[in-house]
């Protein structure tokens, strides 16, 4: 198991990341969740043991991993935010290179690369220069440079930015299968809500270098359940409105984009009518209406204010 | 280390143009501003006095007496007009016991013209000295005896037994196969910063590949390149445009050896400097080329006195290596001789080299 304790990071001063305490069992899906700037990547940089954190601990099975970053980095493979690959290099020679490091020599080297390729869906592609790839197969071999010594805990940065849906879900299944068949570790990070809320059992949402929120799906959604969501379509919309609708009892937050105004509120509160009510009083008329069950992407407005997208 | 090596190999492999265009921009440079293939410089002479084709005659036969310049008789206002334009860089005007240099640029050329047509010029007055004290037959007499001479003086460098002769293009050509081994090595150890900054670096990292190896594997790379370029340079000179590079190849190897170790060490430096690739080159080629200007290459051994400018240079292993190249080409030097630069060159290296690493560790923790 890994374990970060009260995990700190400063840069010049200026505290990116605060207190973070995290787990990771063995053969869980883990995900960290929150908008760009959180400290995300910050935190994978000290948990994959590439730069030291602040004060706090790192322990794996029990041994401290910042005094020994041998004991994380023999059994992990770390996929960066960004492209590292050889762009004026052929998908095949990049692997070749990466096994090598690992000391991967001769038909094991050529195997685990075949495989790599293989899983990530290159096989055909795999003589092509990397820069002539599309943004998807660069992301998709950026993850099979990390796998090739078959790591036990696989820590993923945003794999996923930038990319056309066709190979994202091809990585997010990749990914799962790696996690369901061989039992790998996953440490997943993004911003995009739904991935880490189909791929992981537990997850943690960070904003301003916190963890704001920690638990399984379930569990974060209890937070809001006793909350009721509603989307409301307007045919024109004022600030005076808006500012009326926050005063309604029970409102806790309201969100506007263009013509839909979204508002969470407590269960049972008189709403509807008071906003009817409001709508006839400004002279707005009221389009479309609808009540949902809260998202995880709700309980993070609930919790920061903001959006997952800010 | 080796998957350094092969992985650098193999970039330089698919775009092999930059390299190449360097090792032939550096054969370029070296004859274009080398002066080209040897031959000896023509110089104009000519006389408006009375009897201009009289005098004109006498010094072109006291003027011609070696092969590193050839004095020709022209026609006065063709010179003056040649001057003007710029078509050649110097004229000399005889009169029948002086004579006048018309110069259009102050090139190399002309100050050595003017050392030959001067000593040619003394020589003459003083044996019309002489003669016009002791008598008629004192040139014959003179000659006569200089050939036989109870003293005979024989000029010979270290070892050979040609005089050494100093040669500018010679020294031009390491100037600039120098120059360009600088741009090449550095572009190579740039390369740890460029695969900082696309995380390859911290893939290797969080390998169990070793510092050394990697450091190492960059470093090797950039020198054996280098090493590739200013052999390649050498082979061309020596075998196909016969220059005289001295008959101890392997010395100049080994001297350009060590001067690529200790201008790869400077590199380093400049790259704990930088955070990215594009500021080493920003920063990097602006500086190159002052080196050379500092150490002199360009000009004759000796040119530079200020002794600030020498302390600079000293600090480079550019002005070391010169001084050795120098030595081997046109003295026939051996490695005793050069040992002393080859150890600066050394201790340049050690020092920044380990001043670089340093800074590129601290910056990246
Ligand atoms: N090396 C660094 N020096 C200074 N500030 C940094 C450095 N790395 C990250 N930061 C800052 O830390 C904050 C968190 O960054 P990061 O961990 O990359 O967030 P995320 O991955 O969640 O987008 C940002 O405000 C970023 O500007
Ligand atoms: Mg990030």
């Amino acid at each position: 198991m890994l374990e970060t304790i009260n995990l700190s990071k400063s840069f010049k001063g200026k505290k990116v990341v605060q207190d973070l305490n995290l787990y990771l069992a063995d053969g869980e899906s883990v995900g960290l969740l929150g908008p760009n700037g959180a400290g995300k990547s910050t935190t994978i940089s000290m948990i994959s043991t590439l730069i030291k954190p602040t004060s706090g601990r790192i322990t794996m099975n029990g041994v401290n991993a910042i005094a020994k970053p041998g004991e994380i980095r023999s059994v992990s493979g770390v996929v960066p935010q960004e492209l590292a690959l050889y762009q004026e290099l052929s998908a095949y020679e990049n692997l070749k290179f990466f096994g090598s490091i690992y000391k991967l020599r001769g038909k094991e080297l050529e195997k685990a690369i075949q495989q790599a390729l293989e899983f990530v869906g290159l096989d055909d592609r795999k003589k092509d220069l990397v820069k002539t790839y599309s943004g998807g197969m660069k992301r998709r071999l950026n993850i099979a440079a990390a796998l090739l010594h078959r790591p036990k805990i696989l820590i993923l940065d945003e794999p996923t930015v930038g990319i056309d849906p066709q190979s994202r879900n091809h990585i997010l299944e990749a990914v799962r299968a790696l996690n369901q068949t061989d039992g790998t570790t996953i440490l997943y990070t993004s911003h995009y809500m739904e991935e880490v809320e189909q791929l992981c059992d537990r997850l943690y949402i960070m904003d301003h270098g916190k963890v704001i929120a920690a638990g399984t799906k379930d569990e974060l959604l209890s937070i809001l359940s006793t909350e009721n969501k509603i989307k409301v379509e307007l045919n024109k919309l004022d600030e005076a409105f808006v500012e009326q609708v926050k005063t309604i009892e029970g409102v806790h937050k309201t969100e506007v984009t263009e013509l839909q105004l979204k508002i969470i509120a407590a269960k049972g509160s008189n709403l509807i009518s008071k906003l009817v009510h409001l709508t006839e009083q400004h002279q707005i008329q009221l389009l479309h209406f609808q009540t949902e069950t809260p998202s995880l992407e709700d309980v993070f407005l609930h919790l920061t204010g903001r959006t997952l997208r800010d | 280390m080796k998957n350094v090596l092969w992985v650098q190999f193999s970039k330089d492999k698919r775009n092999p143009l930059l390299v190449l265009l360097l090792i032939a921009g550096s054969i370029v440079a070296a004859i274009l501003f080398g002066g080209g293939i040897q031959s000896a410089t023509t110089v104009g002479i000519f006389s408006e006095e009375a009897d201009a084709a009289e005098i004109e005659d006498k010094w072109e036969a006291l003027l011609n007496t070696d092969d590193s310049f050839t004095f020709e008789i022209v026609e006065p206002e063709e010179a003056r007009e040649d001057i003007k334009k710029g078509n050649i860089d110097v004229a000399v005007k005889v009169m029948e016991d002086d004579y006048r240099l018309l110069v259009s640029k102050n090139m190399p050329t002309v100050s050595s013209v003017e050392r030959h047509v001067d000593k040619a010029f003394q020589q003459e007055a003083q044996i019309s000295a002489v003669e016009s004290q002791v008598g008629e037959d004192v040139r014959d007499e003179m000659e006569s005896y200089l050939e036989d001479a109870p003293f005979q003086l024989e000029a010979q460098g270290l070892d050979s037994e040609q005089i050494p002769t100093y040669n500018i293009r010679t020294q031009l050509l390491f100037s600039f196969t120098f120059l360009i081994s600088m741009f090449i090595l550095g572009f190579k150890v740039n390369n740890v910063t460029q695969d900082k900054v696309a995380g390859i670096w911290d893939r290797m990292i969080l390998s169990p590949m070793k510092k050394t190896g990697m450091y190492s594997g960059y470093l090797l790379y950039s020198f054996l390149i280098t090493m590739l370029q200013i052999v390649i340079v050498l082979i061309v000179f020596k075998y196909v445009l016969r220059y005289d590079v001295g008959d101890s190849l392997w010395l100049i190897i080994l001297i350009a050896a060590c001067f690529t170790f200790g201008m790869i060490s400077i590199a380093m430096l400049i790259t704990g400097f930088v955070r990215t690739p594009e500021q080493f080159y920003a920063i990097y080629p602006s500086v190159i080329p002052l080196i050379p200007l500092v150490s002199g290459a360009y000009m004759m051994p000796g040119t530079i006195t200020n002794s600030v400018l020498l302390f600079i240079a000293d600090l480079f292993p550019l002005a070391h290596a010169m001084e050795a190249i120098m030595s081997v080409v046109f003295y026939g030097a051996g490695l005793q001789d050069v040992m002393m630069s080859l150890l600066y060159m050394l201790l340049i290296g050690v020092v920044a080299m380990g001043l670089g690493i340093n800074l590129v560790e601290r910056r990246s923790s």
